[in-house]
């Protein structure tokens, strides 16, 4: 199965190595580590040299970089930002607050581990991570787009009742976002 | 029996028709139907009789009038009668179990027996009873439908009244001048007139028919007027029924006095009669246009463009160069087709939803495709773009306006152009676009006999776009009866001269670019359409319950603009004009004390002047 | 023969021209604000990007057509302007024409973003139509003006008319007012700041954009870029004498680019009713100055 994914067309090799020249990135800020995102963008580190730029709405954007914790309410907006979002898209935690939980690992309120709700590619460890760190995760996703890896949010429609059952659990009900994931997945061709 | 007789007789047997048999379903419905129809083939096939005279079997004054066909009225009486036909089309349906039917039909057909006596009349009398029937039966179609409609309708019959009184010094001077009431007479006979007196003769005339077409300072009858009636009296009145005073100034300016005799008035160097005249069609034009923006429902919103596309005609007509002239008359079909199109559009959403409030409306694009293409095919020739009609008859004016060295009177006409385009963006979005409330969700596209006039005007206003020489052959033939240049056209446009049109070629290079624009998007992945809850809101969720739309003081920033000049020039003197008119007015009432000692008092008074003055006279 | 070549081949050549020049406003402007910089092609990753996207939503078939009457509309006002060695379709319509097709874009797109039912969308479009009457009343003026003082309306006979007074014929020399005018015109119907408040990313999520991604994006960034190069050929054809071959017209249009992006880079952003009383304050009393030189 694992080599199934990686076997590529050439129009594929190809696109994948033009796509990742440019890539979207929509900042998901309610935690602490917004502050970290200035000097990545402006001239110190300067991220728009890979192609990288930050855009505003989920429709634009491909990677949807979530920085620090998130508690139930906001898990709802991310959740939904992520439906919204075009495929292919990334997702990026940031921070330990996304891995564990991190120094908010015994709150009632806050989100563990992101990936049970939806699949994220690449996570930056650390607290604060700092720009460099940014810099360098960005660099493993695009190093992993040329490969042809960066395929995650495939899962999201071939596991979708696992995320479904875990967003249910923690919002105490379904939410409804207006996206039909299951037709999503019989139009790409996802089982 | 000529045509005349009979376009006249049947618009009469129509009147006759619905007031004998007011409870007869069939009569009103039917019969005026056909009787329209009937009126539509009669004034098409008048093309045969042009130049043709029909007398009335007796004399005035010893005089002999009656009507004639000349291209000028084959042109206009086409169009009365179809937006007549169009209109008993689409009232079909859209007047079904409405209140004041019997009256609609009966006023329909006097309106129109009123227009089409004015526009074949070849004599002042002729003309001028045919305008006071006009007059009236406006004054009932305003008065219809509404609770306001008396109201504003009241505020048309001052005006109306004033324009005709001061049409009747017209009539009695000429007459007194030329001894005749015959246009014929008076156009022969014109050159004999001193200066002044032409002067003065044709700023009468011209004034009387600017309060008829709704000129600038004397608008403000119009928007209240149109839009407070039945929505399909408003498809007929601003499409024609404004245009009628349109046609008196063409009659008068080229046709009567000449361009010839116009232009001798001049007052300082290029300032002549006809530059103050088109400084007037100027300010109709941006005005009004500017007003529109501040409007929140979708009949007044358009009934203001209907005062402010008349300042395109008559700017076109004050230029007084053949495109000029040509662009100023072919605007005048031209916005007939694309106004009473968005009108027809509008009549449909009320019919529909009942409420023409642009704050209350949204969304109904997906429930009501075709009115909402047939409002876009509207506002697109409205707001002038190719490739439509509304477009072609704007670039002759402009052309005109810049070689004949008016700048900033095609200034003017630029800034009503951009007016228009944000209005009518703001009538399409409001009430078609954003977000479709729940109220609205069952509704349904109108009816076919409702979609059919619509239709045939998309196709019009398209058709006409494309190929404009369909209607510029028979103004060429209206140019040169009036004595006129011709411009060199062709079917597509303008034949030759520096810088010429070719609407085939814009259109065909549009669908050209169409097509390209379509290969590059098939190129990506398959479209999914989603719900319209389904939008991007900063993460908040999106559903029923929630107002999620931008509609509401739509062009709240420019309104912030334009506001002190609005304030400042246009209320100041307004309140100026309403504040002196008080103060009159208030030592006009102390004449009526209500005792009966004082008006003995006047009545021997009166009675002693006049002893004296006829002492001295005798 | 030559002439279809031209059709064919015209709107690929500008295309490519206006991606290397948002290509390389992004790097003038990272330079600037002394960073590094995307490289020059930037903009055609992004656009393949986005043409490659797996998903692309659309809220209704209006959404869908405005896309085509965006790009379509471009692409026709492309033929009526003269470029050098190609002014086949400049005999059918003249400056008059394209100033009113300049407008089909922005209409088109004002229905579709419409339709996405997005409010942000909607505010973006209305600032976007109050800044037109800002700036279009001004740019208008101008073209008036030199069509009154050339005596004619095509701008293929402008530019042979400026041509022909060499340097001092071109129209900024002659008449540097109207020039001066449409140049800040200009920046405003580029939407170059400060007069980019219909975009405002922070304020209205990119406004008309908001709900675009994948090739309806993609789209209109191919748009953007032939409608960069569309409008400052216009400025160009009637003030800077037009162009007698590629090099030359490359060269102007880097220029005055330039001109422009120095304005865009170190300003901020102007509020809607300010921008359009700076408009009406400042270009129009310029442009109706200038037009009454040409008329005494």
């Amino acid at each position: 199965m694992e080599e199934k994914l990686t076997q590529r067309s050439v129009w594929e090799k190809i696109s994948n190595k033009l796509s990742k020249r440019s890539l979207w990135m929509l900042h998901y800020c309610t935690g602490c580590g917004a502050i970290e995102l200035p000097p990545t963008m402006t001239a110190r580190f300067d991220m728009e040299r890979f192609g990288i730029s930050p855009m505003v709405t989920p429709r634009q954007a491909d990677i949807l970089l979530i920085t620090g914790y998130l508690s139930v309410k906001t898990l709802k907006r991310v959740v939904l930002t992520y439906e919204q979002m075009q495929a292919p898209k990334y997702v990026v935690g940031f921070g330990s607050c996304t891995i564990n939980g991190g120094m908010y690992w015994n709150s009632y309120s806050t989100m563990k581990c992101l990936d049970q709700y939806i699949p994220v590619e690449t996570y930056i460890a650390g607290c604060m991570p700092r720009p460099e760190a940014i810099i360098a995760s960005f660099n493993d996703l695009i190093a992993k787009i040329d490969r042809g890896e960066a395929n995650s949010w495939k899962d999201y429609y071939k596991n979708y009742d696992f995320y479904k059952a875990n967003q249910d659990r923690t919002f105490e009900g379904p939410i409804e976002t207006y996206n039909d994931i299951k037709a999503d997945a019989a139009m790409f061709n996802i089982k | 029996m000529s045509i005349v007789s009979g376009l006249l007789l049947i618009a009469l047997a129509g009147v006759i028709l619905n007031v004998l048999f007011y409870k007869s379903k069939i009569v009103q419905k039917y019969v005026s139907l056909l009787l329209f129809a009937v009126l539509a083939y009669l004034s098409f096939n008048m093309y045969k009789q042009v130049g043709s005279h029909f007398s009335i079997p007796f004399l005035i004054a010893g005089q002999s009038i009656g009507f004639t066909i000349t291209w000028l009225n084959y042109y206009f009486a086409l169009m009365i009668t179809g937006i007549t036909l169009l209109t008993a089309i689409f009232s079909l349906k859209y007047m079904e179990g409405k209140e004041g039917i019997v009256h609609y039909y009966t006023v329909l057909f006097m309106k129109t027996f009123g227009m089409l006596g004015v526009i074949l009349s070849s004599d002042l009398i002729t003309f001028f009873v045919f305008w006071e029937i006009m007059s009236w039966s406006t004054f009932s179609l305003m008065s219809t439908g509404g609770k306001e409609a008396p109201k504003s309708a009241l505020k048309y019959f001052i005006f109306a009244v004033t324009a005709s009184m001061i049409l009747m010094v017209g009539v009695v001077l000429s007459y007194s001048l030329f001894g005749s009431f015959d246009f014929a007479v008076i156009h022969s006979k014109i050159d004999s007139l001193s200066l002044p007196m032409t002067g003065f003769l044709l700023s009468i005339f011209i004034v009387s028919f600017s309060i008829e077409s709704a000129v600038f300072p004397m608008h403000s009858w119009l928007p209240e007027g149109y839009s407070n009636t039945f929505t399909t009296f408003t498809a007929y009145l601003t499409g024609i029924s404004t245009r009628i005073g349109i046609y008196g100034i063409i009659l008068f300016l080229f046709g009567i006095f000449g361009i010839q005799t116009v232009d001798k008035l001049v007052i300082l160097g290029k300032i002549n009669f006809r530059y103050i005249f088109g400084v007037f069609a100027a300010l109709t034009m941006i005005i009004p246009t500017f007003t529109a923006l501040y409007q929140h429902d979708a009949k007044k919103l358009i009934a203001w463009h209907s005062v402010g596309q008349g300042g395109y005609m008559l700017i076109g007509l004050a230029s007084a160069n053949a495109l000029g002239i040509s662009g100023g008359i072919l605007h005048i079909i031209n916005y007939l087709t694309y106004q009473v199109l968005i009108v027809f559009a509008i009549a449909s959403v009320e019919y529909r939803t009942g409420t023409t409030n642009l704050n209350k409306l949204g969304g109904l694009i997906k429930k009501m495709p075709v009115s909402y293409l047939a409002l876009l095919f509207g506002i697109i020739g409205l707001a002038g773009l190719p490739p439509m009609n509304g477009f072609v008859s704007k670039w002759f004016i402009y052309k005109a306006l810049i070689m004949s060295g008016y700048p900033f009177l095609a200034i003017a006409a630029v800034i009503g152009t951009i007016g228009t385009i944000l209005s009518v963006y703001k009538l399409i979005h409001n009430m078609f676009l954003g977000q479709l409330p729940e109220r609205y969700n069952d509704i349904k596209e109108v009816s076919f006999s409702m979609q059919l006039p619509m239709w045939i005007l998309m196709i019009v206003v398209f058709g006409l776009g494309v190929y404009p020489g369909l209607a510029m052959g028979l103004i060429a033939k209206i140019q040169t009866s009036l004595g006129l240049a011709v411009v060199p056209y062709s079917l597509h446009g303008i034949a030759s001269g520096s810088g010429q049109l070719n609407m085939l070629v814009i259109t065909a290079l549009f669908m050209g670019g169409l097509a390209v624009a379509w290969i590059i998007y098939l190129l990506g992945s398959r479209r999914k359409h989603v719900n319209q809850y389904n939008n991007y809101a900063g993460g908040h969720f999106l559903n029923k319950d929630v107002a999620y739309n931008f509609n509401y003081e739509f062009y709240a920033a420019i309104e912030h603009v334009i506001d002190p000049y609005r304030k400042k020039i246009i209320e100041r003197t307004e309140r100026g004009i309403i504040g002196l008119v008080d103060a009159v007015s208030e030592y006009v009432r102390r004449i009526y004390t209500g005792m009966i000692n004082t008006y003995a008092i006047y009545i021997l008074t009166a009675f002693v002047i006049t002893i004296i003055f006829l002492k001295e006279l005798i | 023969m030559n002439t279809v070549l031209w059709i064919i081949f015209l709107p690929i050549i500008i295309f490519i021209i206006g991606t290397f020049m948002l290509g390389y406003s992004r790097k003038f402007i990272a330079r600037i604000e002394r960073r590094y910089g995307p490289p020059i092609q930037q903009v055609f990753y992004d656009i393949f990007k986005l043409m490659n996207k797996k998903t692309n939503i659309s809220h209704g078939w209006m959404h869908d057509i405005a896309i085509l009457m965006l790009l379509g509309g471009t692409l026709l006002t492309l033929y009526f302007i003269p470029v050098p060695g190609f002014h086949f379709f400049a005999q059918y319509g003249d400056m008059l024409v394209i100033m009113y097709i300049l407008l089909i874009p922005a209409l088109g797109m004002a229905l579709g973003v419409g339709e996405t039912a997005n409010p942000n969308g909607s505010i973006g479009i209305s600032r976007a139509l109050m800044m037109l009457a800002g700036y279009d009343i001004p740019f208008f003026l101008t073209f008036i003006g030199m069509a009154m003082l050339n005596q004619t309306t095509s701008m293929y006979e402008l530019i042979n008319i400026q041509q022909a007074g060499g340097f001092f014929g071109w129209g900024l020399i002659t008449n540097p007012l109207l020039g001066v005018a449409a140049l800040i015109a200009l920046q405003g119907m580029l939407g170059e700041k400060p007069f980019e408040v219909m975009v405002a990313p922070h304020e209205i999520a990119t406004g008309p954009m908001t709900e675009m991604g994948g090739k309806y994006l993609g789209i209109m960034m191919i748009q953007h870029a032939i409608a960069v190069v569309v409008e400052l050929t216009i400025y160009i054809n009637l003030f800077l004498g037009g162009a007698l071959n590629w090099f030359e017209y490359i060269i102007k249009l880097f220029v005055l680019f330039t001109v422009l992006l120095s304005v865009n880079a170190v300003f901020g952003r102007f509020r809607t009713d300010d921008a359009v009383r700076f408009m009406w304050k400042i270009p129009l009393p310029m442009a109706v100055i200038g037009v009454l030189f040409i008329i005494f």
